[in-house]
């Protein structure tokens, strides 16, 4: 049987066979299919012939097999230094020998390479910075996932995930009025509490344009009210769109990148369609990446920019505080011991380590901030980056390696952990879920609410 | 008055109470009542599993999980559901608290009504993730009445007949006392009017003397005359008085001594503060020490 009725090359453009997808529990059948799904050869070839260009076929070349790289991948070390968890070992043995093999692999080489991307690397391009020769593992385990996405060899989440962006142009079932009525809901429950909070839809010419994750929209959305309510106090000329709010891009995790693309340009539609300054994007590491320095690329801008300057929330929060459009109470900051999740999309990726330090300088009583070891661009992967978090068959893996991060905090002696990272955040609240290490988490957002100072004019009065 | 009822529920020992005067009033009153189980805690972001709330465990969520999870709740109130009228059983995914807002917001209930906390059932760690309970998080933003039962409500068997009024003369005490004319008009019931005056606070600064005391409590009372005495319609049966104490003490001992079937009082705690995860405003702490039901209204 070469293609499964789930499982199988197609990617999911409809409502309907998303809800089939969704309907085969835990994948079951799905990974079934995926036993005898075929691999179209000549299509894998043609596809290497016209997509792997110089940068990483000279990479799968120039690599010397020095071993560098070990010691600097956080799987790895946490799986008792297992010599085929060495990141060259990794991509050699997948993308390296499919391109060997002008793309004549067989079905088992295809799993193999399928639980090496999705569960060996989180591509949190650590090692890149290791590498004598600045090799990316994690850069070229994204292009492979690509190959395997076409050729139908994707985790069940990550080919729902990508189907979500086609569908809904959102990582979840969120349609665009849901978005928009779901934020004038979250401004109705607060604005007795913030007179004048309101949430201005579609405003061309704003300062700034918020973009979101939709899983705020959908569980938790106190977040788009938090959100709201510090621009709503920083004074801030601002709005959502209604079409192209989701920054976030499951479909990257999952190598699709046609749906890359078409996530990303609703977002950049917008950004032309309302003309804002800046955009600012949420709490997020992986969408800050997708939408911010890969999207441009996707989506064939020439100067490698979307088309607003395009920030991460922490740049728009330490610029709040630095300029004293937010004022921290100093009563009210933290005192006790609190250390900061570097997350690698925009930490390693964008160089915003000082940014972050620097928020914290504001919200911390000097004294209680400690560091993990290592830190800043050294940082380790939260443990469920790439993808990593949401997969059901790679959770023992996903929770062994969270092990790296729960020692990281234990060893800092931090009660508080600060990460403005969903998938950050995620794989902490997952750690103390599995290790119960007593710790406490929290985006950056209700710590702010908690602290900052309501100028007068914006009091509620009762 | 209260033709629909949403009856938010764990389904565990935490509910108990709350069903049994969910039950009786929608009998009583010929309501419809929607069951509504928020059955778990999506976790692992964009991963198909959640946390069962109930249990802890985590699954897979299917139709099947949802139906046996629905038969769950079927047993849990075989008893309740064998007189029940007109019922249905909602069971969705989702934080608790936000579920319960989103339903009350889509399908305008007349009033809302929980159990107490789970906290003692065991803190998973979602609980962790978030401030304040699923009861303070409702009760501050739902916009209907809540009626919440903590305690076992003794006296609520033969229906209502006594209503206690607790004031601050906040205009959300306005709303509240709206409410309560509309209560004891179409249900026909004693209203009783009551302010305790705080001097819990003032042990640390200076302490009041009696004459002091009682110049405030005239002073309280004359305010309730004006304020809502008036407002009454002839031939209700009412009373009004004023203590001095720490009030939610008081509203509990006076309610005790009316025999009240139901405390209403308004919510307006704005802030719900990090530090303070107890059950923090009077309100909160009449709730969790009440011998009977006790709405709250925010607005």
């Amino acid at each position: 049987m070469p293609e499964g009725t789930l499982c199988n090359k197609k990617p999911i453009e409809t409502e309907e066979a998303l809800k089939a997808l969704l309907a085969d529990k835990s994948g079951k059948v799905y990974y079934e299919e995926m036993k005898s799904l075929e691999i179209d050869d000549k299509l894998l070839w043609k596809t290497i012939q016209n997509t792997l260009k110089s940068r990483l076929r000279t990479w799968l070349k120039i690599c010397a097999h020095c071993g560098m790289c070990a010691d600097s991948c956080f799987l790895y070390l946490i799986n008792d230094r297992d010599p085929k968890q060495v990141p060259a070992y990794k991509i050699q043995a997948t993308l390296g020998e499919i391109v060997r093999r002008k793309g004549k692999v067989d079905n088992d080489f295809m799993h193999m390479a399928m639980e090496t991307a999705w569960a060996k690397c989180t591509c949190c391009n650590r090692c890149g910075m290791y590498c004598p020769h600045g090799i990316d593992m994690g850069i070229m385990f994204g292009y492979l996932r690509g190959l395997l996405y076409q050729q139908g060899f994707v985790p069940w989440e990550m080919k729902i995930g990508a189907g979500m962006h086609r569908v809904y142009r959102a990582q979840m079932d969120v349609t665009d009025e849901d978005f928009v009525e779901t934020f004038e809901w979250m401004i109705e429950e607060y604005e007795d509490d913030y007179p004048g909070l309101e949430v201005p839809v579609d405003k061309e010419g704003a300062d700034i344009m918020y973009t979101v994750n939709a899983r705020e929209v959908k569980h938790y959305p106190e977040d788009l009210a938090e959100a709201g309510i510090l621009f709503h106090l920083a004074g801030e000329n601002w709005t959502v769109p209604s079409k192209g709010w989701e920054q976030t891009s499951l479909a990257m995790f999952a190598g699709d990148w046609a749906a890359c693309k078409m996530q990303v340009e609703s977002v950049y539609e917008a950004m032309e369609r309302l003309k804002p300054k800046r955009m600012v994007g949420t709490e997020c590491g992986h969408a800050h990446r997708a939408t911010v320095i890969e999207g441009p690329y996707w989506a064939g801008r020439k100067n490698g920019k979307p088309p607003a300057e395009s920030i991460h929330y922490v740049e728009w929060v330490a610029e709040a505080l630095r300029t004293g459009k937010l004022k921290i109470d100093p009563a009210k900051r933290i005192k006790r011991q609190v250390t900061l999740q570097d997350s690698c999309n925009y930490i390693r990726n964008n160089g915003l380590k000082e940014v972050t330090r620097e928020i914290m300088s504001y919200m911390v009583e000097p004294g209680y901030f400690v560091e993990m070891t290592p830190n800043k661009e050294h940082n380790y992967c939260c443990g469920g980056g790439g993808g990593f978090n949401g997969i059901g068959i790679f959770r023992p893996q996903r929770n062994k390696a969270l092990i790296t991060k729960r020692d990281q905090i234990l060893n800092s002696g931090a009660e508080l952990v600060i990460a403005p990272c969903h998938n950050c955040w995620d794989a902490i609240r997952d750690l103390e879920e599995e290790y119960k290490i007593g710790i406490e988490w929290s985006f950056l957002k209700p710590l702010l609410i908690s602290m900052v100072e309501v100028p007068e004019h914006l009091q509620a009065k009762e | 008055m209260f033709k629909k009822i949403l009856f938010a529920t764990s389904a565990s020992l935490a509910s108990d109470y709350a069903a049994r005067v969910a039950f009786d009033m929608a009998q009583r009153y010929d309501a419809h009542m929607t069951i509504f189980h928020v059955l778990g805690v999506p976790t692992r972001g964009y991963s198909q599993v959640v946390l069962d709330v109930k249990t802890g465990e985590k699954i897979e969520l299917d139709d099947e999980y949802v139906s046996w999870v629905e038969e769950e709740i079927k047993t849990y109130y075989s008893r309740q559901l064998e007189t029940a009228g007109d019922f249905e059983i909602k069971i969705v995914v989702g934080f608790p608290h936000r579920e319960i807002l989103r339903e009350a917001r889509d399908s305008h209930p007349d009033l809302v009504i929980m159990g107490g906390s789970t906290e003692d059932e065991g803190v998973s760690v979602y609980k962790k993730s978030m401030v304040g309970s699923t009861l303070q998080r409702v009760a501050k933003s739902v916009g209907c009445p809540i009626l919440i039962v903590n305690r076992p409500a003794a006296s609520f068997w033969g229906g209502m007949s006594s209503v206690v009024f607790g004031t601050d003369f906040s205009k959300a005490s306005d709303a509240a006392f709206k409410f309560s004319l509309k209560v004891v008009q179409a249900l026909d019931c004693e209203l009783h009017i009551f302010h305790a005056l705080d001097i819990s606070d003032l042990h640390l600064g200076k302490l009041m003397t009696q004459d002091q005391i009682e110049t405030k409590i005239r002073e309280s009372l004359k305010r309730i005359r004006g304020r809502y005495i008036k407002k009454l319609v002839k031939g209700q049966d009412y009373s009004f008085d004023v203590w001095e104490g720490i009030p939610y003490i008081e509203i509990v001992k006076y309610a005790r001594e009316k025999q009240a079937d139901l405390i209403v009082m308004a919510h307006h705690t704005r802030k719900m503060d990090a530090e303070d995860k107890r059950l923090g405003s009077n309100i909160e702490q009449v709730i969790v020490r009440a011998g009977c039901p006790v709405i709250s209204i925010n607005k």
